[in-house]
């Protein structure tokens, strides 16, 4: 039984003698009544196997090397530049680096705030916000991935620039050109119609015009004008102009 | 002139400033320190920078040392241990060990640890070569809680007799030899169940 004087020793003092019974430094009588008590001793027997197993155990590890540059950085570290380890745990306020103290800063004005934000409500305001913009760009034919492919190097934003200034330049050309073929086409009716006299015409009142007619404004029908077709049938006296004024001082 | 003459003397030089003498004790010490840190932390990294901060020490207060009171190695063994100790608290790595004294657990067929035993596993002899074992017993020593671990490193690594051991750790001579069997013994039990797992 655990505990009980067997063969001369009991349990306390087996546990006792265990370290010198493990190293072999037990002799005579001493040794016996260890021997005879881990025999039929059903705690300290088991014990005196674990402990010289885990002895066993223990030696088997070898020594490690240590890492070729260690007394060099020990030298270092002593003679010269100072641990960051040991400085790290003596902490002082003069001391304490910037970017440390810009951290602590920071920590202490987003912490709050995030903790604020965090709330179940704003949660689920920034969702639908998120939503409600993912859904705007989607409809507006931006994906992200192609945002990403965008290629932002000085060589490819030339090009780009080149590209959309030679678009530019062709559209003004283009409509310039059109612009000048029009006004050619108008020359050349302006020449094939013969020379009309200029009549002379008395300056007008708009508020005298009683004839019901609209004005004729410069501004209006002024493209109309030198495209109307010239009436073959008409006499070579101008008749509306003169029938105009006829007309208005009859 | 005998080891620890040689060891005063290179203390004195460097005291008064002779850099060659602390070099000639940072390459007598540093692979003995650097094991000690690398078996108490388990890691290389860790283990590199406690044994710097080891000897960063030292170079402080290489002028407290007084030969008369211990050897040079223990003193230079109960900074590491200190400083393992604090490395340890501050890393808040204490792990939940098994102890001979606890209550028996669920597993095991509820049996107390002291009497989870029986199966002995392969005999220690079979295995202790192979670099696969030095690797679980690495990883069984850092499930030991630190008092058991330093002293089994002290005893049964670094050859320290109890005496020095007894100085380094500040407890008595029968508390250490305790400990070390403890420490063996849980030692022995956590690699009879890896054993028994991987087997």
């Amino acid at each position: 039984m655990p505990g009980e004087n067997q063969h001369g020793i009991g349990c306390t003092e087996f546990e006792t003698l265990l370290t010198e019974a493990i190293e072999g430094q037990l002799t005579g009588a001493r040794k016996e009544g260890f021997e005879a008590h881990r025999r039929v001793c059903s705690v300290c027997g088991p014990l005196f196997a674990d402990v010289q197993a885990g002895q066993q155990w223990l030696r088997s590890l070898e020594e490690v090397e240590p890492p070729a540059h260690l007394v060099h950085n020990i030298l270092a570290a002593t003679t010269g530049i100072s641990s960051t380890r040991v400085l790290a745990t003596t902490p002082d306020a003069s001391t304490t680096p910037f970017g440390e103290r810009l951290r602590e800063w920071w920590d202490s004005f987003v912490t709050p705030v995030a903790g604020f934000v965090r709330q179940p409500r704003f949660v689920m305001s920034f969702g639908m916000i998120f939503f409600s913009f993912s859904l705007a760009l989607n409809a507006a034919g931006v994906k992200p991935s192609d945002v990403a492919k965008i290629d932002l190097r000085p060589k490819a934003l030339r090009h780009t620039y080149n590209d959309l200034q030679i678009q530019v330049v062709k559209y003004y050309d283009n409509i310039r050109f059109v612009y000048e073929i029009e006004s050619k086409v108008r020359e050349i009716k302006r020449a094939a119609r013969p020379a009309e006299p200029a009549a002379e015409q008395p300056k007008q009142n708009p508020k005298n015009n009683t004839s019901g007619q609209p004005d004729q404004r410069q501004d209006r029908n002024y493209s109309r004008d030198e495209n109307q077709p010239v009436l073959a049938a008409l006499p070579d006296a101008p008749p509306a102009v003169k029938g105009t004024t006829n007309r208005r001082f009859v | 002139m005998d080891e620890a003459q040689v060891v005063g003397l290179l203390v004195r030089r460097c005291v008064g400033g002779d850099a060659a003498a602390w070099e000639e004790i940072v390459q007598r010490h540093h692979r003995r320190i650097y094991n000690i840190c690398y078996r108490f932390a388990g890691d290389p990294d860790n283990a590199q920078d406690l044994t710097q901060e080891v000897f960063i020490k030292m170079y402080r207060t290489l002028n407290t040392y007084d030969s008369g009171k211990g050897a040079f190695m223990t003193w230079v063994t109960t900074i590491t241990r200190n400083l393992l100790v604090d490395h340890f608290r501050k890393s808040k790595g204490d792990r939940l060990t098994d102890s001979m004294d606890s209550a028996p657990s669920e597993h095991e067929d509820a049996q107390p640890l002291s009497e989870q035993i029986a199966d002995r596993g392969l005999p220690p002899d079979a295995h202790v070569q192979s670099r696969e074992t030095r690797e679980f017993v690495h990883q069984a020593l850092q499930k030991l809680s630190p008092e058991l671990r330093e002293a089994v490193i002290l005893r049964d690594l670094q050859d320290m007799d109890y005496r020095e051991i007894a100085t380094a750790l500040r407890v008595p001579e029968g508390t250490v030899k305790s400990r070390i069997n403890r420490g063996r013994a849980e030692l022995a039990r956590l690699l009879q169940r890896t054993y028994r797992q991987v087997i």
